[in-house]
């Protein structure tokens, strides 16, 4: 008798529980439409800042194309553009009045002077001037064979070539003493956490440049929780209900999120090279060898108690190399600021 | 730069990569990016003749300037009322309105000024020497406002201490003295606020034996500090950036052309005009006798002098200030000069 009255009782609760719920989603909906008025309540608002997000600067044949976006809530009406501190004629593609993160991109005609610094200024409407100073003109590489080619290459460099090099160290690894392969092990764990250490606060740092429009520290924390989630479901698949994964379910885990970490740096160098930082990126490309020699050994380390074929192997370290191609690729083409 | 972390780290450990020779290879292959800044073979120019016609002075006349508005409308600040011969015991009657208005300076570029009866600078104000000049001044403002005037007259007069608050008023009365080019501006303070939000004009002293007949002009150079940083964004004459390069002044060939300039530019030490290919007189404040030949004049804040030019050959000659920052910032123009 009491079973059926708790069952009914349960989904009359969990009606209730939902209760909260819809009256905050409909507070929610009234401040979302009357939150100019409450805020008025408090008097003095100050002005939107009237400032632009200077994404990206092209210098093409006797051109400039700067795409900025608004970041603000209220519109932002592109007015007035300077190059070096000079009103230039100027045409846009796209609209002049700009709405939340709505972007355009200013065509200046322009002689500009190759490998030297220049300021372009975006005025709006309202006379705030939003300056991007660029250390050095450089032709805007533009998509090509030979330059498709060079940034993969300089991927596979990166990616691919040091964790096969790494991955070598197997036959080494198997004869080792088992202490030793738990030291290495140990290595594989430390380095894994180093990364995460270090990719958690670089996004960290990297989303304080964001607009604010585009999430900050909690957007870095989602893509976290997502990771660890696709992480741990592939963790699960690959071990089946089984009570522990294999050796080289293990080396493919840990392939998989080193492949990850890899498309991130395959972006940095990629932009670095395109934003005319080269000097750096030849640096970048010999530091992120070095690198990701260790990486390859972290592969090895779990597959070593394993029976594995030189197939496997070469799936291996192209799944943890060459997303490093990919992030030049994009790196190299599409760079933003916001990258 | 500050972007990456890790190529910060890089960048610290940089001497030791370039030992490599592989560091080398990487920069050739480095795709387009590599190309563009280092193979000087292939060094660009980056403009061909036929984008001349686009940029600079070619582009910034008539439709090609940046300015606002149509044919004329600045005429009353660009003509002055006439001379009027001496006569004893003539009263001048003005009435100045201080506002608060929002004025377009350059195409959608908006500027809250205060102005003198709606514009910046304000009208011209004009007597003969001796002639009692009686200028009614309203305050429809929102601060408090004066007209302090240039010249001699007793210093109840003088529009520094008699503070006008709005909706109040103030007659002042006084002969006007002595002959020359003088002005006008609001001496309340913040004073650098109250000058460059537009409160100033040009005050003609006719002297009792009149000048020649001419073609009389005035030219108020003035600056727009329209992001609040303490530099100017735009630079005109008569308050309009580049209006006389899309609306040239029309004159004749051989006739006198008198030119009232005086600079009112807050923030900048001094403006300067320079007119082409022809050579004028110019004489300091408008009085004595003390005139030079020349093709640049510099005034500091507040200085003024009259010129006069009779123009050797038809055409289109250009005037601007000699310093190319502000010339390229709209105070820029040209006389058509026809047979």
């Amino acid at each position: 008798m009491e079973a059926p009255t708790a069952v009914g009782g349960g989904v009359a609760w969990r009606l209730w529980a939902l209760v909260p719920i819809v009256l905050l989603a409909l507070a929610v909906a009234v401040v979302v439409s009357q939150g100019d008025r409450v805020v008025d309540l408090l008097g003095g608002t100050p002005p939107p800042a009237d400032e632009f997000d200077v994404r990206r600067v092209e210098f093409r044949e006797g051109e400039i194309r700067i795409e900025v976006r608004n970041p603000q809530r209220d519109d932002l009406t592109i007015a007035s553009v300077t190059v070096d501190d000079a009103i230039v004629p100027f045409t846009l593609d796209g609209p002049a009045t700009l709405g939340r993160l709505r972007t355009s991109t200013i065509v200046v005609p322009y002689a500009w002077v190759e490998d030297e610094p220049i300021a372009v200024g975006v005025t709006s409407s309202t006379g705030i001037e939003t300056v991007e100073e660029i250390p050095a003109a450089v032709l805007t590489p533009q998509p090509s064979a030979r330059g498709f080619f060079g940034y993969g290459l300089i991927g596979l460099l990166v990616g691919v070539v040091p964790v096969a090099l790494g991955l070598l160290w197997l036959p080494s690894l198997r004869r080792a003493d088992a202490r030793w392969l738990a030291a290495f092990m140990a290595l594989t764990a430390g380095l894994l956490t180093f990364l995460g250490i270090e990719a958690l606060a670089e996004a960290l740092e990297l989303q304080a440049a964001l607009p604010s429009a585009l999430g900050g520290p909690g957007l870095v924390l989602l893509g976290v929780a997502a990771s660890a989630l696709g992480m741990t479901f592939l963790s699960a698949r690959l071990s089946r209900g089984k009570t522990g994964m294999t050796g080289l379910a293990l080396a493919l885990l840990v392939a998989v999120g080193i492949g990850v970490h890899n498309l991130g740096e395959g972006l940095a160098i990629g932009t670095s090279f395109s934003t005319g930082e080269l000097q750096l990126g030849a640096f970048l490309v010999i530091g992120f060898m070095v690198h990701n020699l260790t990486e390859g050994l972290g592969i090895a380390a779990p597959a070593s108690g394993a029976r594995v074929t030189v197939w496997q192997l070469i799936g291996l370290a192209l799944i943890a190399g060459a997303p490093a191609i990919l992030g030049t690729w994009l790196g190299g083409y599409a760079a933003r600021g916001t990258l | 730069m500050a972007k990456f972390t890790r190529r910060r780290l890089l960048c610290a450990t940089a001497p030791l990569a370039a030992a490599a020779p592989l560091g080398a290879k990487i920069a050739i292959g480095g795709g387009d990016a590599a190309a563009a800044g280092h193979d000087h073979s292939t060094h660009r120019t980056t403009e061909s003749h036929s984008d001349h016609a686009r940029m600079g002075h070619a582009a910034m006349i008539g439709d090609g300037a940046p300015a606002v508005g149509g044919p004329n409308e600045l005429d009353e600040l660009l003509y002055p009322p006439p001379a009027l011969p001496y006569k004893p015991g003539r009263v001048r009657p003005y009435t100045l309105v201080a506002t608060d208005e929002e004025i377009e300076i350059a195409p959608g570029v908006f500027f809250p000024a205060w102005t003198y009866n709606g514009t910046v600078p304000g009208p011209v104000i004009r007597a003969t020497e001796d002639d009692l000049l009686r200028v009614r001044f309203i305050n429809r403002g929102s601060h408090p406002h004066t007209i302090h005037f240039h010249g001699i007259h007793p210093t109840n007069m003088d529009g520094v201490f008699e503070i006008v608050v709005p909706g109040d008023e103030l007659t002042y009365e006084f002969p006007a003295r002595p002959a020359g080019l003088h002005l006008y501006h609001c001496h309340s303070t913040p004073l650098k606020k109250h000058i460059h939000k537009g409160l100033y004009g040009a005050f003609i002293v006719d002297p009792k034996v009149p000048r020649a007949p001419a073609r009389e002009l005035v030219f108020v150079m003035n600056g727009y500090d329209t992001d609040g940083d303490g530099g100017n964004n735009f630079y005109t004459v008569n308050g309009r950036s580049f209006y006389y390069a899309r609306y040239p002044i029309r004159v004749r060939k051989g006739e006198l052309v008198r030119v009232y300039l005086a600079n009112l530019t807050e923030f900048d030490l001094i403006n300067s005009f320079h007119l082409h290919a022809d050579f004028f007189r110019y004489q300091p404040t408008g009085t004595g006798d003390n005139w030079e030949y020349t093709d640049t004049v510099m005034q500091c804040q507040g200085q003024r002098g009259v010129l006069e030019v009779q123009f050797s050959n038809s055409g289109t000659f250009m005037f601007h200030a000699h310093q190319s920052e502000f010339t390229e910032l709209g105070w820029m123009g040209y006389f058509q000069v026809e047979e």
